[in-house]
């Protein structure tokens, strides 16, 4: 490794990312549990902590976790790809405390206020109320800030540094990702418009600028795990680049289907959300690829022993190769056609293909560098499977898999009842509710997130004892 | 040494890839000019000069508001004020909103801007889906006004006793725990009863958009569509 | 813009499963088919699987045409779907051409 954990500042701030990180995972784990007993048993803790509260805690954890992961994974990669110690450290760990203290106020003001009157005093200190980026707007402009802050400190080592593909990408991914945020932050009462640019933010941040973002960390994972050779592995990130952006750019018309925005993202949303899945699926031969390639270069030297110096992180790297593939891919396409979203559009499809999205997409390459930071931090050459990691790894993938199939039983009931037979009112959606599929889809899809859970838990103690294990090549 | 192919250079990517980013960039920059003017709020002499905006202005609460299947556009679209002979809106048909159907366009624009707040401060995406978007917790709310069930055979109407379609739902709103009308059960959230009726106005606004047909068949069939 | 409605009907309820499925298998086939391709190309199978691996892609364009029958898709989105069939085919020989070719250049 170009440079080692005890000399890099940049690697330990990296590795005080990935601890809040993995916390919050556990709290949108613990909060998406609140949500799926309330589905099951509507009583449980109605009037103290509702539905609402536990769902916008659960999504929100989801994203700020990811965020602080996706920060911490650059800030190791940085100093190995550059070459030199990240410029402007004291400013990322500055804006380390600074980020940790407004997302602890942010989420305790969700969970003791809840509520504010109609006014813009709770739009800028309670929440604001919009899926996904409910965050006060006082912590909007402090976000922005802290993404500033980090955007800064990338630019000025990879200006001052070797500036290697991987990077380049990395720069002018993490610009656009946070001028995209600025997009979601205003507020209008014209519904349509608020929709339309509320879409810039969740559909150009995570079908595009996180993909893209995911494709450079699988870059450097595959060059520091299985030795695969930069040029290729660069290369083929610029043609991913290009393959996430010409496709997903435009893919946003299928967000724009049905918010009042004109007949003609009917075509564009059809066309690109066709194309959508082309990368997904590339990405996925790729690495596996580049493993087959690797691992034959040894076995023509008559090495017969595996390419794979990390075990337990490349696991979790060909899991978000396959988790892409199924969850945005082919959960995101049985109902990303205009003709059949009229009828899917919000129902619990969209709930399953959330899940399997968000996790096979983003979750499962982020906790690989978690395990890639370990690794480090032990100085580690060779770092294996514990009985814990195989554990994490089966009962979160299963756990998450088990939720989506559920959740995709409930919805295709949800679709038949409520939207093709009963016109999609009140009645009809509470018709569908009330189907055993559905009830049962969701009760399944509860003990699916206990499985999960368990499966953190195992994750939690791999991550923490695994550097100690004995079994390692050191 | 194999030839240098353009198929195998970085720099020949990594232009490919900064001209289609910048292609598909520019082109969503430009739609989304064309969809922002014609997605910007109505104005009351729009409705008042018959003009058909895709998200009218606020005094769209002065209307009467149906939704009707078009035939050139093959689905449902909003009828506001009653349909002429194209099957679009006439804008003449009036109807009372809490007592009066000459709510200005101040007055109008006033509640309509406290009801969007209140949509947000009250979180309601967090279960409902508005325009299909949030959490399927609860019903879909975007066209919440036309719902059978608060019109005056409905039975939510009749569970509030309230004599007109606004003011039931914003009985409701403001004691949603007292209606219970399934087991899971919106939560007391302190509206006011002026957040009350800015919700309302901001429900039936939301109703007014043209969302392209969505959702399909809405209130209009009680099994399955099986007519080829 | 539209000449055509993109909707000119409703979806029987009876076809629902069918498209589900089919746009399901449309990727589920896809990947058989490229991942057969790349297995091939890393010596894991023996040159005869890719007839299964073609047959995998015919059974793809059968699930996209299905699946586009039974939603009754307008004339414009059957092109995407078809264009997005030969992009599927197209796709793994271009990457394996293109891996080759910095392979090559890179070892000897």
């Amino acid at each position: 490794m170009a440079s080692s954990y005890s000399k890099s500042e940049s690697k330990k701030l990296a590795t005080w990312y990935f601890t809040v990180a993995a916390t919050l995972f556990g709290a949108q784990l613990l909060f998406g549990l609140v949500a799926a007993i309330q589905y099951v048993m509507p009583g449980f803790l109605f009037e103290i902590l509702d539905f609402s509260v536990a769902r916008m805690v659960h999504i929100n954890a989801l994203v700020v976790w990811m965020v602080f992961a996706m920060f911490g994974s650059v800030y190791w990669l940085l100093p190995d790809e550059t070459g030199i110690e990240t410029v402007g450290i004291g400013l990322g760990k500055l804006l380390f405390w600074v980020f940790t203290a407004a997302v602890t106020v942010v989420v305790l003001v969700y969970l003791f206020i809840q509520v504010g009157p109609a006014d813009e005093t709770s739009i800028w200190f309670i929440h604001e109320g919009r899926e996904y980026i409910e965050a006060p707007r006082w912590a909007d402009l402090g976000i922005t800030v802290v993404a500033l802050g980090f955007v800064a400190n990338l630019f000025m080592t990879g200006i001052k540094g070797n500036r290697s593909g991987i990077v380049t990408v990395l720069m002018a991914d993490m610009i656009a990702f946070a001028g995209l945020y600025l997009t979601g932050m205003f507020y209008t009462d014209n519904i349509s418009i608020d929709q339309f640019w509320w879409w810039w933010v969740i559909h150009l941040w995570v079908e595009a600028t996180w993909e893209v973002f995911v494709g450079a960390l699988a870059a450097y994972g595959l060059i520091t795990m299985i030795g695969a050779h930069r040029k290729v592995v660069e290369m083929w990130l610029w043609i991913e680049v290009a393959m996430l952006f010409g496709s997903g750019i435009l893919g946003m018309g299928h967000h724009y289907f049905w918010i009042g925005t004109p007949e003609y993202w009917w075509e564009i949303g059809a066309l690109f959300s066709a194309l959508e899945p082309l990368p997904l699926v590339a990405m996925f031969i790729h690495v596996l690829y580049d493993w087959g390639k690797m691992q034959g270069e040894e076995a023509a030297k008559g090495q017969d022993l595996s390419v794979i110096t990390n075990k337990p992180a490349f696991t979790w790297f060909i899991m978000n190769a396959l988790g892409n593939f199924l969850g945005a891919g082919v959960w995101g396409f049985f109902h990303t056609m205009p003709q059949v979203n009229l009828y899917t559009h919000g129902t619990q499809f969209t709930s399953a293909h959330g899940h399997l999205a968000f996790f096979g997409a983003y979750a499962t390459i982020l906790i690989g560098m978690m395990y890639l930071a370990v690794q480090g931090k032990n100085n580690i050459k060779i770092l294996n499977n514990t009985k814990s990691s195989i554990w994490a790894v089966s009962m979160i993938v299963g756990g998450v898999v088990g939720m989506t199939v559920a959740l995709t039983l409930a919805g295709y009931s949800d679709v038949i009842i409520s939207r093709a037979q009963m016109g999609a009112t009140w009645a009809g959606y509470f018709d569908a509710q009330a189907t055993t599929w559905l009830v049962q889809g969701l009760v399944w899809r509860l003990l699916m997130g206990v499985v999960t859970f368990v499966g953190f838990l195992f994750l939690v103690k791999d991550l923490l004892s695994i550097g100690k294990a004995t079994h390692h090549v050191r | 040494m194999a030839t240098k192919s353009v198929w195998s250079d970085n720099r020949f990517w990594q232009r490919t890839a900064a001209w289609v980013t910048g292609f598909a960039s520019v082109l969503l920059i430009w739609l989304t000019f064309d969809t922002s003017a014609q997605i910007s709020m109505g104005t009351d002499a729009d409705l008042q000069n018959g003009v058909t905006k895709r998200v009218p202005g606020p005094t769209v609460i002065n209307y009467k508001v149906t939704y009707e299947m078009n035939k050139k556009r093959q689905h449902e679209i909003p009828v506001i004020g009653g349909m002429n002979a194209e099957g679009t809106s006439a804008f003449q048909e009036k109807e009372n909103f809490f007592g009066r159907d000459n709510w200005s366009e101040e007055e109008a624009g006033a509640l309509l801007h406290l009801g969007k707040l209140a949509s947000q401060t009250k979180n309601c995406m967090n279960c409902h889906t508005l325009l299909g978007n949030g959490a399927y917790y609860a019903p879909d709310l975007t066209k919440a006004w036309l719902d059978p069930a608060w019109g005056p055979e409905g039975s939510m109407q009749a569970m509030t006793g309230k004599e007109t379609k606004e003011e039931a739902m914003a009985e409701f709103l403001q004691n949603p725990s007292q209606y219970p009308t399934h087991a899971r059960m919106m939560p007391n959230l302190g509206i006011t009863a002026e957040e009350a009726k800015g919700l309302v106005a901001f429900l039936k606004h939301l109703s007014s958009i043209d969302t392209n047909g969505f959702p399909r068949n809405f209130g209009k069939i009680q099994g399955a569509v099986n007519g080829k | 813009m539209v000449d055509e409605a993109l909707m000119s009907r409703d979806i029987l309820v009876d076809d629902f499963l069918t498209i589900f499925i089919s746009s399901t298998l449309v990727l589920i086939f896809g990947g058989f088919y490229v991942g057969i391709y790349t297995a091939i190309k890393v010596k894991l199978l023996k040159n005869w699987m890719m007839y299964i691996g073609y047959f995998f892609w015919i059974l793809t364009a059968y699930c996209l045409y299905l699946m586009g029958s039974l939603m009754h898709v307008n004339d414009f989105t059957a092109k995407a779907l078809v264009v997005a069939a030969i992009g599927l085919l197209l796709l793994p020989h271009a990457v394996y051409y293109m891996q080759d070719h910095v392979h090559q250049e890179n070892e000897h």
